[in-house]
């Protein structure tokens, strides 16, 4: 009966093995959304130029910066002050100066195609609505060494002070070239080579994103841009 | 008894510097070129793989009378999987930024054949603590590698050390520049190769051995 044996020897390991999972698991998930929640937080700091390259902090510091100049905000479609309901919502945050007063500018969330899974990141922009600030990925599951550059600090730089109007004011939005950007400089980052396929999704993704974000950026150019700190009136 | 020629201390020391796991039996290359460019990566790695290599080699030998003959190869993946999976969870949960750039490389424990190798060579035909020993040797081995490897990579490839910059900034002055070669993958194919031929020709003294 060596047939049944192993059929019971497996059935008792798979036991075991998946309740010592399941225990892990579910012990150890608060501290990886902790870390999760940190990490993001991080990463808006850094692409609204709040924290530097190679800038550790603490935990508890990073937290504390983040909330002194970042404050979540959500919209509706056009740019106004969210309905209850929390349907059709824009989110974003705004980078302010500490003080609660002045905004220098804003950071979108971005959530685009990747090759092969979603690629999550922020793209900051300055007060002006127009000039690209900064640029970081958070999450992503492309190629380690191809499109997973994108993480890097290398690819990331290239969006600072990229346009997402043209001269004449119409909307451009922004574009990853393949390889070196120079024919559009003004509107287009250097790509990475060997990695067309996520610089293309993520030229989709970033596209889709400043015009769904559109009506916050056109405000900021109007200069209403600190209307988003009062307090949203019901 | 002397300490030397005890099986526990050969057990353990024989894997690092005499059969090494990535030098000799050339076992567990893809990692080695992967998670080389930092030598913080390198040694979260190689401690991650020494706890796994250790406790299958434990797990495996002490179920091994236990263990249905035609099944054996899936109960030590299965044993494999779940102590790679705690140890990924337990990164994300502790480590989390090491945990991010070693990505897919924790999950890919699994695959590498060094923890394969020893559960199914080693720790099928020995008791469980000398299994043990045996893994915690292989485990280390494959780390002596990684983290000589990482060394030299990081020295020369981005002018630091654990992430703090040792050669001053008066020589980059002066006209030295980082080696970009050093963080592409084929930098660690070239310093493996070195490694192995260091520890082949000049260790254990093969290269002649093979005109016998």
């Amino acid at each position: 009966m060596s047939e049944t044996r192993s059929i019971t020897f497996t059935f008792c390991l798979c036991l075991v093995c998946s309740l010592l999972l399941t225990a892990a698991a579910t012990g150890l998930k608060p501290r990886q959304e902790a870390n999760a929640r940190l990490d993001r937080q991080k990463n808006v700091l850094k692409a609204a130029g709040l924290l530097s390259e190679g800038e550790k902090l603490k935990a508890p510091e990073l937290e504390a910066r983040f909330l002194r100049h970042i404050r979540p905000v959500s919209t509706d479609r056009e740019g106004r002050p969210a309905r209850e309901d929390g349907k059709n919502t824009l989110s974003f945050y705004l980078k302010t100066d500490g003080e609660g007063s002045g905004v220098e500018g804003y950071v979108l969330p971005i959530e685009s195609r990747g090759l092969w899974g979603k690629i999550k990141g922020f793209i900051a922009l300055e007060a002006d609505g127009i000039t690209v600030s900064g640029f970081t990925v958070y999450s992503h599951q492309e190629t380690p060494g191809l499109g997973g550059e994108i993480e890097k600090n290398a690819f990331q730089q290239g969006f600072k002070g990229k346009k997402i109007l043209d001269v004449a004011g119409t909307f451009r939005g922004l574009v990853i070239a393949k390889g070196k950007a120079s024919e559009d400089p003004e509107h287009a980052v250097d790509g990475i080579s060997g990695a067309t396929l996520t610089g293309s999704y993520l030229s989709e993704g970033l596209m889709q994103t400043l015009k769904d974000y559109e009506p916050v950026s056109r405000s900021f150019r109007a200069k209403e841009g600190s209307r988003y700190l009062e307090k949203e009136t019901p | 008894m002397k300490l030397k020629s005890s099986p526990y201390y050969k057990a353990l020391t024989d894997p690092i510097l005499g059969n090494n796991p990535i030098n000799i039996q050339m076992l567990g290359i893809c990692s080695a070129l992967a998670v080389t460019v930092q030598l913080n990566t390198a040694l979260v790695m190689g401690l991650s793989m020494t706890f796994v290599t250790a406790f299958s080699s434990l797990i495996v030998s002490s179920l091994r009378k236990s263990i249905p003959r035609n099944i054996r190869i899936i109960v030590e993946l299965f044993v494999i999987a779940t102590l790679v999976i705690l140890t990924d969870q337990v990164l994300k949960a502790f480590l989390y930024d090491i945990s991010k750039q070693l990505s897919v490389f924790v999950g890919l424990i699994i695959t590498n054949c060094v923890v394969m190798g020893r559960a199914e060579t080693y720790a099928l035909g020995n008791p469980p603590l000398l299994s043990f020993c045996d893994g915690i040797g292989n485990g280390m081995g494959y780390s002596l590698v990684l983290v000589g490897v990482a060394f030299l990579r990081e020295l020369f490839g981005s002018g630091s050390l654990f992430g703090i910059q040792v050669i001053p900034e008066a020589l980059y002055a002066a006209g030295y520049a980082n080696m970009g070669f050093m963080l592409l993958a084929p930098a660690a194919f070239i310093l493996i190769g070195l490694f192995v031929w260091f520890q082949k020709a000049v260790l254990q003294g093969n290269g002649k051995r093979g005109l016998e």
